[in-house]
């Protein structure tokens, strides 16, 4: 699970990292971490904890307002699916296809090769099947998934997944994490934002937000019964005399 | 035959022929993504906020197109402005602006211009006694709506599909949007003449949201649609003719027969197999 010690270049760095929204107060400080090929960190934090900020930095929608973020390759990110309308007229083979869109010119049709390969990608996270069914359609474990091959018809370096296994059936949940240590061994660079803290000890590092970066660092080091207070605040609830711990959430939207 | 060939003969007909053509295929390719995008009560309230515009046009000396054309993008503009920080939700915004442009129109022609000419036209529209300026509009719109649909039909797929996570995939998201509610307003300004401004979901909603309840892919959904706006206008035209009818209405009135044959079909028990395998 460590990640391959051979690739020391860092292909995520961030230092000193603000973020805003417009002039008003940053809601993310201070995030300082870097990530090397192959790593996968888990991103840790209630909901307003700067998790959704951090990854629309990572993408350059918003300028940091100090510090710098560096990344090689591109990004990708890979939303919940219920974010998106699942009423459109689009195909899972279509939603793949967008995943070539930015390298695709604006008088022109998509070309054969991307087609080629987002039929593959598909194939990849075991959608082969259904290619052609509606988007809308699939359960919401495919529709991950889908949204996984798109990010692989991308191409990036480095992804951004915004809790892939919320809501997902335990067979997309074994394909979606087969596919997630295949990207790995790869040399992709993961971020996976989650509320689960048992999960997030599986990846390679945690990154704990609270508005600001609590932690970074191996799981087993990192998620202390502190940090994770520190965290969560109240909504955290230790069990087994606290060795397990649980993040209460309210979603309030 | 001669119920078809004899009203082609007429100048006038041949005329409002042209244009509502034309206007089907403008109204008929970005109506799919008024429906798409759920842009229905923007594309109607456009149509009404013309009407300050349309009221000054004819005491200042403008052509009413261009004064339409300008109260609609202005419209379109504020709109963004007002929804760009994301405290008033876009329909209150529509609803809020709406109410404004119609309001100073009220007071701009019953004190101020004592104006009735641009009410008329505002409300029915003409479309069996168009000028050159009409008809050139249509055909404009109806080009700059082909070759849009052809150069943005991507950015605007993966917009409405998902906005969040549509500029990380590299597409002009924003300047997409933009491109689409001004050519929204150009369009309508276009159809106001033919139908007036209480019918512009005519030729702009009504045949993209039968096509949806027909077909479920993007290339036959915009192609159904711009047939069935083309169909209907034609054969609502021919109605307002031998009938006697105001064309406007009698387009919408097919318009409205058509989707609620294509909703019972949609509806219908052999078909009802076929829908519940999909949402499954």
């Amino acid at each position: 699970m460590s990640a391959p010690a051979r690739e020391p270049a860092a292909r995520l760095e961030v230092a000193g990292l603000a973020a805003a929204y417009g002039a008003s107060a940053p809601a993310l400080r201070e995030v300082t971490f870097a990530a090397h090929a192959g790593q996968a960190i888990a991103v840790l934090g209630s909901n307003g904890g700067g998790k959704t900020t951090l990854f629309r930095a990572l993408l350059g929608e918003l300028p940091p307002v100090t510090g710098t973020v560096a990344i090689a390759g591109t990004t990708a990110y890979v939303p919940q699916t219920e974010r998106s309308r699942l009423d459109f007229p689009v195909s899972a083979l279509d939603v793949a296809l967008m995943g070539a869109y930015a390298r695709t010119r604006w008088y022109r049709r998509v070309a054969a090769a991307d087609r080629a390969l987002a039929r593959a990608a598909l194939e990849r996270v075991g959608l082969g099947e259904q290619v052609a069914e509606r988007f809308g359609a699939l359960s919401g474990g495919q529709r991950q998934r889908v949204l996984v091959a798109r990010a692989l018809v991308q191409d990036a370096a480095v992804l951004l997944l915004d809790e892939p296994f919320a809501g997902v059936d335990a067979m997309s949940e074994d394909a979606i994490m087969r596919i997630l240590d295949e990207l790995r061994a790869e040399g992709r660079v993961l971020l996976i934002a989650t509320h689960d803290i048992e999960q997030a000890r599986r990846w390679d590092r945690v990154l704990c937000l609270r508005g600001e970066q609590i932690a970074y660092g191996p799981p087993a080091q990192t998620l202390t019964t502190a940090v994770l207070e520190a965290t969560y605040g109240a909504e955290i609830v230790l069990l087994d005399d606290g060795t397990r711990a649980v993040a209460v959430q309210h979603h309030a939207h | 035959m001669r119920w078809l060939t004899d009203p082609l003969s007429a100048p006038f007909m041949q005329r409002a022929l042209l244009t509502a053509l034309a206007l089907s295929i403008a109204g008929g390719l970005l109506g799919v993504w008024i429906v798409l995008r759920r842009l229905a009560f923007f594309a109607h309230a456009v149509g009404s906020a013309t009407f300050p515009g349309l009221v000054v046009a004819g005491p200042w000396g403008i052509a009413p197109q261009l004064a339409a054309l300008v109260a609609g993008l202005g419209f379109a503009g504020l709109l963004t402005r007002v929804t760009r920080s994301g405290a008033t939700s876009s329909d209150a915004a529509t609803g809020l602006l709406l109410a404004g442009a119609l309001a100073l129109g009220s007071v701009l022609a019953s004190d101020v211009y004592r104006s009735g000419a641009g009410v008329d036209r505002l409300l029915f529209g003409t479309l069996l006694g168009l000028g050159d300026a009409d008809v050139w509009l249509a055909l404009a719109v109806a080009l700059v709506a082909a070759a849009a649909t052809a150069a943005l039909a991507r950015t605007w797929l993966a917009t409405g599909f998902d906005p969040a996570a549509a500029r990380a995939l590299g597409v002009p998201a924003g300047r997409g949007d933009w491109l689409l509610l001004a050519l929204l307003a150009a369009t309508v300004v276009a159809v106001l003449p033919a139908v007036g401004a209480l019918l512009v979901s005519t030729l702009l909603v009504v045949p993209a949201a039968t096509a949806r309840l027909l077909t479920s892919s993007l290339g036959s959904l915009l192609a159904t649609s711009v047939a069935l706006a083309a169909a209907e206008s034609v054969t609502g035209l021919l109605l307002a003719y031998h009938l006697d009818l105001p064309p406007g209405p009698a387009i919408a009135l097919v318009g409205g027969a058509v989707f609620a044959l294509a909703a019972l079909a949609a509806a219908a028990p052999w078909r009802r197999g076929a829908r519940a395998r999909v949402a499954a």
